[in-house]
């Protein structure tokens, strides 16, 4: 009988040594206290943890949380891109009664039904990054509109390539077939490749939230159309993963690489020549933008019809519909890569 | 009592879990949450009876995860094609027979050891549902009012399966002269070959029900969230850790379905209340691996010399 209680004391003693350790490390996220009814609790999600693009959003978000002090904010998601494990993620938060969800979709589809019961729950739904069904939130936090990014790649890409009579074939490497931003935009790519006649769209490929796979399914492009000259890296991972594929196959200088990716992950190919420009937008402020605009829908602030609302440090910002718009896309280059560091 | 001295211990830990629970968020054992979490219960429940049978056999099943993912894959594909519930269901439950059939003929006819067999079919079954997922409709699909009315309605399918085949089970590793041959066939092999025990019709039957206990997981899985390749995925660490915790030899010939289910309770409530309070999706399988030696290690130092009472 002894044995069994110092095993038992020894189970307790290990579960909270590793409780006490997972606890300190998580006070800059917090754990939803619900005995504090005045603090606004906002659960962002992202698509994938632990890829620079939305770290570097969840630094955005941390500040804005800190400047707020109002704000209890929590940041997880899934390890892979998955929109099942987001679902889950959502129905623990309201079973948690957090206050606001905001979530960048992986699958519209499959979220919905958690969505919409986290809704009737009295939660604040909103979206980020990538929407999910309208009906399933209040807003969406837009980082810039699908023309902007959609023809802005094509443009760069053209451009790159030698302007208006720019000529050979491209692909695009997307991410996750069912991501509603990736899609949004090709709809705008192909619309504007239609302004270069030149240009043709050889291949697209879904290799997921993956880098790996989409550096394979870009080595598998470079083998099959000899003549290709461009490949759009349209999520943070394809594009370096396709910039990787170029550089392993010796066509620098041959086939141009564009997209969009954050500026520390992309300056190796910059400097290497694989690739000219990067099309983004500043992910801190897209996480920054998203907490303040959490916050004052659920205070009330802000409600359907505004046209403009104020974010901290970022100013006024348009509202059109039900989108609140982040603002353009920047463009990185090798004069100016080295000035962001995110 | 004595008989069940190891059972007591898991409770006990079950209790401590509980009770820490309570200590740092009460919220956590409210029973509308607790309800609702149970619904993850039920995949695991179903695949660990299969593993119970086959770890007392000293074999073991990496692929059950993986096999569950290209059972929801196919019920993906059936629904998708709109075909009627009879035959959805009916296609998920023959693709996990034939996966674990297949399974069941390397391991039993072929006699290849069963952690190269399951690490292969492990890798295999997996690759074909992402395959066959991304050359068909490329996304989870939603599953079908009728599917959803099947698992999510009002009569308790799922939940009556499990507890029928879960007593099915028992009463056949406890009471019936399969279960003696199994357990004599993960205590010595060469010797229960010599009394006579059909060695590799059980070995094929045991590998083949964990096959079709994987394609009801995958019908449950896909009724509560959607038919994807990705179903399972690491279920297969849950599942081990259960049966091994629950008291099951890994070395074979001891194991009890009583066990097994308080090894499913303690891993469930674990991983639910580590997910809930701490928010971190990597801390859990962390916590998982740690929970498996821990309880390896309990048994041996408390537990084994006396091996007559389990």
């Amino acid at each position: 009988m002894n044995k069994w209680f110092s095993s038992i004391g020894l189970f307790v003693a290990c579960l909270l040594v590793i409780g006490c350790g997972g606890r300190e490390s998580d006070r800059g996220d917090g754990t939803p206290e619900n005995s504090n009814d005045d603090k606004i609790t906002i659960a962002l999600l992202p698509k994938l943890k632990g890829i620079a693009y939305f770290t570097s959003c969840a630094e955005g978000a941390q500040q804005a949380a800190d400047e707020l002090d109002n704000v209890e904010l929590i940041y997880n998601g899934p390890t892979t891109a998955s929109a099942d494990k987001q679902a889950q993620m959502i129905d623990k938060w309201r079973l948690q009664g957090v206050d606001v969800i905001a979530v960048a979709a992986n699958d519209p589809a499959v979220l919905s039904e958690s969505l919409k019961k986290a809704q009737d729950a009295g939660i604040t739904v909103i979206t980020w990054d990538a929407d999910a069904q309208a009906e399933d939130r209040s807003f969406f936090v837009n980082q810039a509109t699908a023309e902007a990014i959609g023809s802005g790649m094509v443009d760069t890409m053209a451009n790159d390539l030698g302007g208006p009579d720019a000529a050979g074939d491209v692909a695009i490497i997307s991410a996750t077939a069912t991501a509603a931003n990736q899609n949004e935009w090709m709809k705008h790519m192909k619309t504007r490749l239609a302004s270069y006649p030149n240009l043709n769209l050889v291949a697209t490929k879904f290799p997921g939230e993956d880098q790996n796979a989409a550096f394979q399914d870009s080595q598998d492009l470079i083998k099959k159309y000899p003549n290709l000259k461009g490949i759009f890296g349209i999520s943070s991972v394809s594009f370096p993963g396709a910039a990787e594929a170029v550089k392993q196959a010796g066509k620098t200088g041959e086939i141009l690489v564009t997209g969009l990716s954050t500026p520390n992950d992309m300056q190796p190919y910059v400097k290497g020549g694989e690739v000219k420009t990067v099309v983004l937008w500043n992910t801190q402020d897209l996480g920054y933008l998203t907490v303040y605009a959490a916050a004052a829908i659920r205070s009330g602030e802000l409600k359907q019809g505004a046209t403009e609302f104020t974010a901290g440090r970022l100013g006024k910002k348009l509202i059109s519909g039900d989108q609140i718009m982040l603002g353009d896309i920047l463009l990185f280059t090798k004069e100016n890569i080295d000035q962001f560091d995110f | 009592m004595k008989k069940f001295a190891y059972e007591f211990f898991l409770l006990g830990l079950i209790c401590v879990v509980l009770a820490i629970a309570a200590f740092l968020d009460p919220l956590f054992l409210s029973s509308d949450v607790q309800i609702e979490l149970s619904s993850e219960i039920w995949e695991l429940g179903l695949l660990t009876l299969g593993m119970t049978l086959i770890i007392i056999t000293a074999g073991i099943d990496l692929s059950v995860g993986s096999a569950m993912g290209l059972c929801s894959v196919s019920l993906g594909l059936c629904m998708h094609a709109n075909l009627p519930t009879g035959v959805c269901v009916l296609a998920c439950l023959a693709t996990g027979l034939a996966a674990g059939a297949l399974n069941g003929s390397l391991v039993a006819f072929i006699k290849v050891h069963p952690l190269l067999v399951t690490l292969a079919t492990y890798g295999m079954y997996r690759g074909f549902a992402e395959g066959l997922q991304s050359a068909t409709t490329n996304a989870p699909v939603d599953a079908s009012e009728g599917i959803k009315a099947l698992v999510t309605g009002n009569f308790p399918l799922i939940q009556i399966l499990f507890t029928a085949l879960t007593a099915w089970t028992a009463i056949l590793l406890g009471r019936t002269a399969t279960g003696r041959g199994l357990y004599a066939i993960g205590h010595n092999e060469e010797a229960a070959r010599f009394s006579g025990i059909p060695i590799a019709k059980l070995k094929f039957w045991i590998y083949t029900y964990t096959g079709l206990l994987a394609g009801l997981a995958a019908i449950s899985y896909s009724a509560r969230r959607s038919a994807t390749a990705e179903a399972g995925l690491v279920l297969e660490l849950d599942v081990i850790a259960a049966v091994v915790i629950g008291g099951t030899s890994i070395y074979g010939g001891r194991g009890r379905i009583a066990g097994t289910l308080l090894g499913v309770l303690l891993i469930h409530e674990t991983r639910q209340f580590v997910d809930w309070y701490w928010q971190r999706s990597e801390l859990t399988l962390i916590v998982i691996g740690t929970l498996l030696i821990l309880a390896v290690l309990g048994h041996r130092f408390l537990f084994a010399q006396d091996p007559d009472t389990h």
